[in-house]
């Protein structure tokens, strides 16, 4: 794939994944990030279902986290971005790879949905005797879709 | 489908089950480090805080103590299937300190200032550092273990 052979043809990025620091320190930072973000994810979305943290609102949470998450999945997809780059002729041939940006958009599709009516309608949900529906099916699908993006990452790995 | 294809290739190849056990070992880790690193932030007055250390490690621990046995159990279940690779492992053995030294710390020193009723905010600060610092190069450790052979 000559776009693919191109991308991790440059000289950077070549050096990058020869060079036997750079891209294990990389690699860890992306996924030491995966552990301090996913923390924060999990804490929001167990939240949202009512499961721990009940003496804190929705709100608190929610708010109090936000821009960790954001600082953690910054540094997340500019760590991401050079580990795929410069793989990019194993990468572009890739089920798993495909199917991890997949998810990243479906993340992308359900934050477009549920922001206006879950993630900045957190009062009203602190106000509900019951956790509304609505918070409930927001919270179990970012579970699902982060869980499968966090496996599907995993077995980049494991295509040949 | 590639995807089936690929998912297929992976379950008749043996590798499936190491592909697993790694999942298991990092979703794990992930959630086991993620729940302390919550209290961390906490120690050190970012995040959650409107609500106490002690309260935040009471919702926590369960789910720390349950994701970390779970990465034990994958961890083991690594080692053993392929022993020769990691006893000749230069790093490997400076994960395993550094893991030894990040659990007992952990569920001492780290517990012991946690619940604390009105802890320094220095000392909390200190002690939730040294507890992302030890964390952190467990993970260190484990990525490296995989490169530096």
């Amino acid at each position: 794939m000559p776009t693919a052979h191109a991308i991790q043809s440059i000289d950077f990025l070549t050096a990058f994944s020869e060079s036997v620091l750079a891209y294990p320190i990389v690699l860890s930072i992306h996924l030491t990030c995966i552990a301090l973000f996913g923390g924060m994810i999990l804490a929001t979305d167990l939240r949202l279902l009512g499961l721990t943290f009940k003496s804190l609102t929705i709100t608190e949470v929610i708010t109090s986290l936000r821009p960790w998450k954001r600082v953690g999945g910054t540094i997340m997809i500019a760590m991401g971005l050079p580990l795929a780059a410069s793989k990019a002729e194993t990468y572009a041939p890739n089920p798993f790879f495909w199917t991890k940006m997949i998810i990243l958009g479906l993340i992308g599709v359900h934050a477009l949905i549920f922001r206006s009516i879950v993630y900045n309608k957190t009062e009203e949900l602190d106000q509900s005797p019951v956790i509304p529906t609505k918070a409930k099916v927001a919270a179990s699908l970012s579970l699902v879709l982060w869980t499968s993006m966090f496996v599907m990452g995993r077995l980049i790995a494991y295509w040949d | 489908m590639p995807l089936q294809n690929a998912i297929g290739d992976a379950l008749n190849n043996a590798e499936w089950a190491f592909a697993l056990a790694e999942c298991v070992h990092i979703g794990g880790l992930a959630v086991g480090v993620g729940t302390i690193a919550l209290l961390d932030f906490r120690m050190l007055n970012l995040g959650l805080r409107r609500e106490t250390a002690g309260q935040i490690l009471r919702y926590t621990e369960l789910w720390t103590i349950i994701a970390l046995l779970f990465v034990m159990f994958s961890g083991v279940a690594l080692f053993l299937s392929q022993t020769d690779v990691y006893r000749v492992n230069l790093i490997f053995p400076l994960k395993m300190y550094a893991l030894a030294a990040a659990l007992i710390y952990n569920f001492t020193i780290h517990r012991k200032v946690a619940t604390m009723e009105n802890p320094p905010p220095v000392l909390s600060k200190l002690v939730a550092s040294v507890s992302l610092l030890l964390w952190i190069s467990v993970v260190f450790g484990g990525i490296f273990t995989g490169f530096l052979v």
